[in-house]
């Protein structure tokens, strides 16, 4: 008994240390106070956050990473919440089409994704113009995590409390607004905050589909990395990192309180 | 007060007709059970009425105005669902409130009108709770609550008590049923469960298969069944093919095994050869072996407290008699079987095999 939690334990910091021990390095590599990448770090500073705060590149990279995955997870949680809804709600031997085809783009590997829509918008003229090649993609990319868990909070709800507010007075968007949309709500804020790290994330999809100009951070970050291996990169990760604690951590914030239902 | 008049109404689903033309007129404060077994057309009767689906003919009205187009939330109704579809994001007192927001009431008539619905249903102390920190039998509550607290003109039920459990039914079929009077609203309340519909309803509206098959006051629908069918869904019923021995103005004569004959004093049209009739079971006593109209053998024996339920064998085939406690008999004895032939009902339009079944 007391052999086996003493091995559940042990397990269970493996499995973390081998999930945390990238970002903690990444996070002390950033302190560098040398030139090179490397660990453990030569003496402690925050010299290179400094040049990435000065470093125009990596600062539009953010903020265009940033305008990308809010915009991508926007057109997702509208797409995928109105596909939950079919789904869940009047979908009957099509559903599991409609299933597997909301959840393609996370079967395939996102190469594949890619490249087919590389294909498809050269096909029809646009090809990576106007970014709307890249956008697309991370809508895609986005879509499944919004459909998952609007799902998720959908199932299980008894389908005639909103024919109960109709009967009561409510016009179909009324009883919408009123009562299902506060009951998924926290499914939606939790998809919406997966398809934002997802965007911000995402690299096969964005290297291929990013044509000229600006590109997402990820992008940046390879082509940085190329030719430069200082603790820049390690700086800009870590700040990425904080970001993306930041998040989840207001979403949650936000929801728990809210999901007393 | 509202009366409600369906005409001929019709619902088609692609080729298959789930309702075949249903009229029938509900009147002011009266209490109306649809009956029947799954699949008759009584929900989808209720739907229609209540606006969520839409009848493919025929008109649904309202103290003579047609709503069959209206949307749900203009037709002023108030229903209560068998989940009772509780929001579970709201209190007692939101739910209840909601409708009222709806009609765009002030404030302070909504806190008000919101607290005597709560009185009404005994609520009072749970204001503030969500459903689901309530029981069964509250929520049922909550939902009754909110369901009456606009004052609709109508108040439709959908097997509101299949989810409770047997004592609290009993219960809520009584609390129903007192509050339905109080309000005096005209109420419409779909079933399958015939006790239910029996206690509770001024009439009861057999269906079956789309159609009614007999809309009547409870008594009525008990002992006077239209046909076969209703008298076996309605209850235990003993149905007996009987040789007609004369007929006339007087009545009808049926023989019975033995030399021994039946009579039904009252006219009954049609009935030559042989007539079908129905005993309940409480209106078939047993006697002595020698005395009767009919001889048997009980072949088992249920105590269910209050009476005893006998199967017997006859010549005229199986039979189900329900006695009370203090005549007692064994399984295996031979028993007399005494019909009250007053009560025994003529069910001319039978079909079906002589042989009854219980």
């Amino acid at each position: 008994m007391r052999i086996g939690a003493l091995f559940l334990g042990l397990f269970r910091l493996l499995v973390y240390t081998f999930l945390l021990a990238p970002l903690v390095i990444v996070v002390l590599a950033s302190l560098n106070a040398g030139n090179f990448l490397t660990f453990p770090p030569q003496g402690l500073s925050l010299r290179w956050f400094w040049t990435f705060l000065e470093n125009d590149v990596f600062i539009d990279a953010i903020v265009y990473s940033s305008i990308l995955a809010a915009g991508a997870t926007a057109v997702s949680l509208v797409i995928g919440t109105m596909a939950a809804l079919y789904f869940v709600r009047h979908a009957k031997r099509e559903a599991e089409i409609v299933r597997i085809g909301v959840l393609l783009p996370l079967i395939l590997p996102e190469i594949l994704t890619a490249i087919a829509l590389l294909f498809f918008f050269y096909e029809i003229g646009i090809g990576t113009e106007y970014k709307i090649a890249l956008f697309t993609g991370h809508v895609l990319m986005t879509l499944p995590f919004v459909f998952l868990n609007v799902t998720t909070s959908l199932q299980g709800r008894d389908d005639s409390i909103e024919l109960a507010a109709r009967t009561l007075g409510a016009s179909r968007y009324t009883a919408f607004r009123r009562i299902t949309l506060p009951l998924i709500a926290p499914g939606m804020a939790t998809g919406g905050v997966f398809a934002f790290i997802i965007s911000f994330d995402t690299f096969g999809i964005s290297f291929i589909l990013k044509g000229s100009g600006s590109a997402p951070l990820p992008i940046q970050l390879y082509d940085y990395l190329r030719f430069n291996f200082t603790p820049e990169a390690a700086a800009v990760s870590t700040v990425s990192i904080i970001l993306t604690l930041v998040l989840v951590t207001l979403a949650d914030l936000l929801f728990s309180r809210n999901s007393k239902a | 007060m509202t009366e409600v008049s369906l005409r001929s109404l019709v619902k088609r689903y692609g080729k298959t007709e789930a309702l075949k033309g249903i009229s029938l007129n509900v009147r002011h404060g009266e209490f109306v059970s649809l009956l029947g077994p799954s699949g008759c057309g009584k929900s989808t009767t209720l739907k229609c009425i209540a606006g969520f689906e839409e009848t493919s003919d025929g008109q649904i009205l309202f103290d003579d105005r047609d709503i069959s187009r209206k949307l749900p939330e203009d037709r002023d109704i108030g229903m209560v669902f068998q989940s009772y579809a509780l929001f579970p994001h709201m209190t007692v007192a939101q739910n209840l409130a909601f409708g009222l927001e709806m009609r765009r009431l002030q404030k302070r008539e909504i806190t008000e009108r919101v607290g005597r619905a709560m009185e009404m249903v005994q609520l009072t102390p749970y204001a503030e709770r969500y459903p689901k920190a309530l029981s069964g039998g509250q929520q049922q509550r909550v939902a009754l609550a909110r369901a009456l607290v606009i004052e609709p003109k109508i108040l439709l039920l959908d097997e509101p008590l299949a989810n409770l459990d047997a004592k609290l039914r009993d219960e809520m079929r009584g609390f129903i049923r007192d509050l339905q009077k109080r309000v005096g609203i005209t109420t419409i309340y779909v079933t399958h469960d015939q006790g239910e519909a029996m206690t509770m309803s001024d009439r009861v509206v057999v269906m079956f298969d789309g159609e009614i098959a007999q809309a009547a006051a409870p008594e009525d629908v008990y002992d006077k069944p239209a046909s076969e069918r209703v008298a076996r869904f309605v209850g235990n019923a003993n149905i007996l093919e009987l040789p007609v021995r004369t007929n006339d103005e007087a009545g009808v004569e049926l023989g019975l095994p033995g030399g021994l004959s039946l009579t039904i004093q009252r006219p009954v049209p049609a009935a030559n050869g042989t007539l079908g009739v129905m005993a309940r079971p409480e209106q078939i006593a047993l006697t002595d072996p020698a005395a009767g109209h009919l001889r048997g053998r009980i072949s088992k024996r249920y105590f269910s407290g209050g009476h005893v339920e006998y199967h017997v064998e006859t010549d005229l085939g199986p039979l189900v008699v329900l006695a009370p406690t203090s005549q007692s008999a064994k399984e295996g004895e031979s028993v007399g079987l005494d019909f009250d032939a007053s009560r025994l009902w003529p069910l001319p339009g039978r079909t079906g095999s002589a042989e009854s079944r219980a």
